[in-house]
């Protein structure tokens, strides 16, 4: 991931109030998640499975938190059971940042068919999203993403692709 | 032991503002009779103890109380380490092992057939870790843990067999606005705002 990427979600997390983050690591995504666990604004509880963080992010807004996950397109599939009894039965939000495996331009054969999960699982769910392909785009629709879930109690995602996670396009 | 004797235990000794995590099924409605504001309830499958780890991360100077079940942390049994790891010295997790799945005509758990709660904890590394079979050793283990400023993990082997009560009244959104409200009376602060993009200096602050 390229430095002005792994800025500008930093950024976007900052300008949308967010102070409580949990994640999974992720291959492409570890430099963004390195940066947020470095930076003292957030406090970041790293989890062993999404399902895990998804609770974990549900109490901390219920304490008062603004809370994001920093989990891949893999996790989103992981939690579609706390998604649903959780943030779907209770209307809780939660903003979700997730780098879009099986978005073209990804190379790893296993990832392919998320291009075919995720965005139909989302709208199943009811998670409002918005895929970002451009650096400039992503600290602006982090925020939005965020006021929205915000007003709406309900998750929201941003899918970061194109020049945002892949380091040749 | 068992389960409703603890919980007519947990109900005088806690403190009227110790936030208590609850599942589905009779733990919670059990609970729900107490009538107590300071309950966030009905996290099924596996969240119990996710749920209380994020409101003790939150709320660092509140007692966080969370009573789970074995068939639901068994769901999310990963969750004991994140709970290890992190280490909120101000939760009690409190597992109610009647080795079943109660609501499920009693089909047995991981845990009647040997798997063993309490070394899970200790090999995860939560140092206070008990398993306790009497009413007079569990009323003791709450006393402790209560008095302490340790994460504690504690397994109260109970009965399989429940009591009857009340059908509830709360549907789960309408606790999860009960809970907030009452975590922003408490706390003073804001957590539900349903026009985050209206200008602030408009409105008179509220908090």
């Amino acid at each position: 991931m390229r430095k002005e990427s792994v800025r500008a979600i930093i950024t976007g997390l900052k300008r949308a109030g967010i102070n409580f983050v949990s994640m999974l690591p992720d291959s492409d995504f570890t430099d963004a998640q390195k940066a947020v666990m470095a930076d003292k604004t957030f406090t970041c509880v790293p989890v062993s499975n999404e399902a895990i963080a998804f609770g974990v992010c549900a109490g901390a807004w219920l304490g008062g938190k603004k809370a994001a996950l920093l989990i891949t397109t893999d996790g989103i599939i992981a939690s579609a059971f706390p998604l649903t009894t959780l943030n779907l039965a209770k209307n809780i939000p939660v903003l979700m940042v997730v780098p879009y495996r099986g978005s073209l331009g990804d190379g790893i054969w296993f990832v392919g068919p998320m291009a075919l999960t995720t965005e139909p699982l989302l709208k199943d769910l009811q998670v409002a999203y918005t895929v970002i392909n451009k650096i400039d785009q992503v600290a602006d629709a982090i925020k939005q993403a965020q006021l929205s879930a915000e007003a709406w109690l309900r998750p929201a995602a941003v899918l970061l692709a194109g020049e945002v996670i892949f380091e040749e396009t | 032991m068992r389960k409703p004797d603890c919980i007519k235990i947990l109900h005088k000794k806690l403190p009227e503002d110790v936030l208590v995590v609850t599942p589905t099924g009779k733990t919670y409605m059990y609970w729900e009779a107490t009538e107590r504001e300071a309950q966030i309830s009905q996290l099924n499958l596996g969240l119990c103890t996710p749920v209380g780890l994020g409101l003790a991360l939150a709320l660092p100077h509140r007692k966080v109380v969370v009573l789970d079940g074995d068939g639901n942390l068994l769901f999310n049994l990963a969750s004991i380490a994140d709970l290890a790891v992190q280490n909120p010295g101000n939760l009690v997790d409190i597992v109610f092992d009647n080795e079943c799945y109660q609501s499920c005509d009693s089909f047995p758990s991981a845990t009647a057939k040997g798997v063993d709660l309490e070394a899970i904890a200790k090999g995860c590394g939560i140092e206070n870790t008990w398993t306790v079979r009497e009413l007079k050793e569990f009323e003791q283990a709450i006393d402790r843990a209560l008095g302490g400023d340790q994460l504690t993990f504690i397994i109260a082997k109970v009965a399989p067999g429940e009591d009857l009560v009340s059908l509830p009244r709360q549907e789960g959104r309408e606790n999860k606005y009960r809970f907030v409200r009452y975590v922003e009376r408490t706390e003073n602060i804001r957590i539900i705002n349903p026009y985050p993009r209206r200008r602030k200096k408009d409105f008179a602050p509220s908090y």
